[in-house]
């Protein structure tokens, strides 16, 4: 059994501070909790014998054990709780607010101190603890119709902040994309970032896991974590929060003033192969990216991109992106130029980005990403369906070139009902699909490392 | 490892109380531990003294040694191309007059190489970690600069100098040959072990200069723990 194997998917939880309404939190997380089966819940509430059909307990000291607490008191009794359950629980949720984000450093180390002594781990405080689609946990003080939870996938998510998290799975849920897991861990008095890569290096349902990030306790550890993931070949990509501290302005040589920790943080990643993502939407891109493609920015061997597209001006706007990034559009090989040249209509814009302009056949995108696969590491392939020469049959096409290939290749596209049937037809294929073509860019980038 | 902390412990042990090191102080020091530096006279003191010959080959450099200098060019505390003995007493002449000037360093002037920075700093998250950048307008304005946590081994050096974005003038730009790997490598890996011994809270050594065979510290300084 994996060390946070009773925290991820636990047979039993006791929920201290439960309620039968769901107007308040307790009662919230009680329902949520409802909704994974097998499990044993003993909700603590001193009044009631049952809460929505659970038995109750009347208080801790009634408690047999359970592989999970979660605490929802007032941040002054949480201490109080903990020694309770001493020997009863070694993993424990505080969802309850009011430490060290408020203000009250004192509660929060004297809820460390009592954790440390009673051999319980805990997450949080000032947090929503477990999402786990594999194990049906849900541990959450948000109510399910008010942020939609994301499906079953291979996405593993950490998050400091709640409101990343549910803007996440909001984003999650519709674009279907699909998390192993979330873990929201708040002030981060126990555990933190570091701890749930490890587990994710270890879940086999994790293939990816992105982290919204916005203090780093130590950065050894974190570069050890995140090198597990690696070794798993898994990739990490991380959102930083607090990219503009100035640092120590005040050194006395060149390298103190260059420093700044953000400065510091984000070079470090590059050489730990650690891919870093600009804002939230490129977290929330990136991460579809990472679930729906093939590739792996683990293994990429270069950052060569090709530009496959049918309207000009989508073309250059996709360029602008990756030039931005220091990313160029090598252009093609003459020998590829000069067969391509003999296949195709000579008014075609032989470049990178390449052209197959309004008169555009579908099986043209297949003759160009065929000759082109071996002198590029990543596509970005636009396909404007305004046009009657871009039809469903493109779907198969770009399927079957995904199929032969393991560099990442990814889709703009429009929504029009023949885009719609192209786009399904591609993500099903390894191909993730963008809206604009920005951020089909991005994503590219960040299936490149 | 052990043969930086040694030599640096001996290095501090004959400047007790001194906070910040400079070039005349630094350079001996980084020679016994294997690195490149020009070939130089440190003139003490504020004395006009008229130099009549000297071992020296033109052109030179003079530079003025004051705690009080962060930046040589600014503060105008450096005179480069100097050809002839009447152009070098001219120089160090005028340099004992720069503020808190302890004295000048007349060194042989090197020409033709790339300039970066190499040092290291005690970050809050990482702890110790080497940073390279290239030189001049790279690492003023364009601010091209990397980091890794410290020490680093040859290749970790190699990473590093190779992530920054400039890092194809390293390979060879405008008809210069590549930069010696072994070279760039062994000061990088010598800057991270000094920073990884925590006895300074930085060093810098800028500019290194960079060429086919070799690698030179043409300044550096550095702030005890």
């Amino acid at each position: 059994m994996k060390v946070l194997d009773n925290l991820f998917a636990p047979r039993s939880v006791c929920l201290v501070g439960a309620s039968h309404s769901e107007d308040k939190l307790g009662g919230v997380v009680l329902k949520n909790l409802l909704g994974k089966r097998d499990l044993k819940i003993y909700p603590v509430n001193p009044v009631y014998d049952s809460l929505m059909g659970v038995p109750a307990l009347r208080e801790i000291s009634a408690l047999p054990g359970a592989d999970l607490a979660i605490i929802i008191r007032p941040a002054p009794e949480v201490s109080g709780i903990l020694k309770e359950l001493k020997g009863k629980t070694r993993f424990a949720i505080i969802v309850s607010a009011g430490f060290s984000e408020a203000g009250h450093d004192d509660l929060q180390q004297e809820v460390k101190k009592t954790a440390a002594s009673a051999g319980i781990q805990i997450l949080g405080p000032n947090c929503m603890g477990i999402y786990n689609t594999g194990s049906g946990l849900d541990t959450f003080i948000l109510p399910s119709d008010r942020v939609p939870r994301p499906k079953r996938g291979n996405i593993g998510f950490t998050t400091q902040s709640g409101a990343v998290l549910s803007l996440i799975f909001e984003y999650f849920h519709a674009s279907g994309t699909g998390i192993s897991a979330a873990a929201h861990y708040g002030n981060a008095a126990g555990l933190d970032e570091c701890d749930f890569y490890s587990y994710f290096a270890g879940d086999k349902n994790t293939k990816a896991v992105i982290s919204y990030l916005e203090s780093i306790r130590d950065g050894r550890r974190f570069l050890e974590s995140a090198g597990k993931l690696a070794a798993e070949g898994k990739p990490l990509l991380v959102l930083k929060a607090g990219k503009g501290h100035a640092g120590q302005s005040a050194a006395f040589s060149h390298t103190g003033r260059l420093a700044g920790s953000y400065g510091v943080f984000s070079s470090v990643l590059r050489q730990f192969g650690i891919t870093e993502a600009m804002d939230l939407e490129e977290l929330a891109d990136g991460a579809r990216g990472l679930s729906v493609s093939k590739a792996n920015p683990l293994k990429a061997a270069g950052r060569k991109i090709l530009v496959l597209t049918n309207g000009g001006g989508a073309g250059v706007l996709a360029a602008d992106e990756f030039a931005r990034r220091g990313i160029e559009l090598p252009p093609l090989p003459a020998e590829s130029e000069r067969l391509l040249r003999e296949k195709l209509p000579d008014f075609y814009g032989f470049g990178n980005p390449f052209d197959l302009t309004a008169q555009v056949r579908d099986e043209d995108y297949g003759i160009v990403l065929d000759e082109l696969h071996p002198h590029y590491d990543g596509f970005l392939i636009i396909a404007l369906s305004a046009v009657r020469g871009v039809t469903e049959g493109l779907a198969g096409i770009l399927a079957a070139f995904s199929l032969h290939t393991v560099k990442p290749v990814v889709l703009h596209i429009g929504t029009d009902p023949v885009a719609g049937t192209i786009a399904a037809g591609a993500e099903a294929a390894g191909i993730p699909v963008f809206s604009t073509p920005e951020r089909a860019a991005k994503v590219l980038g960040v299936l490149l490392g | 490892m052990a043969e930086v902390r040694n030599e640096l412990e001996t290095l501090l042990s004959f400047a007790p109380g001194k906070k910040i090191f400079l070039e005349h102080e630094l350079k001996p020091f980084l020679e016994g531990l294997g690195l490149n530096v020009p070939k130089g006279i440190f003139i003490k003191g504020k004395k006009k003294l008229v130099i009549r010959s000297i071992s020296l080959r033109f052109p030179m450099v003079v530079k003025a040694i004051s705690r009080d200098v962060r930046s040589k060019t600014e503060a105008g505390a450096i005179v480069t191309c100097i050809g002839n003995l009447e152009q070098l007493n001219s120089a160090v002449h005028r340099l004992t007059d720069v503020k808190g000037t302890e004295g000048v360093l007349v060194e042989e002037m090197l020409q033709g190489g790339i300039e970066a920075a190499i040092g290291g700093i005690i970050d809050p998250q990482f702890g110790p970690v080497a940073m390279f950048g290239l030189g001049g307008f790279f690492i003023e304005l364009a601010k091209d600069v990397a980091f890794a946590p410290a020490p680093v081994d040859e290749a970790g050096a190699l990473k590093l100098a190779y992530s920054i974005k400039a890092a194809d003038a390293l390979r060879g730009i405008r008809g210069k040959p590549p930069v010696s790997e072994a070279a760039l490598s062994k000061a990088i890996v010598t800057a991270s072990q000094i920073i990884a011994t925590g006895l300074f809270t930085e060093i810098t050594l800028n500019p290194v200069s960079l060429f086919h065979d070799r690698a030179v510290v043409l300044d550096a300084k550095a702030v005890r723990g």
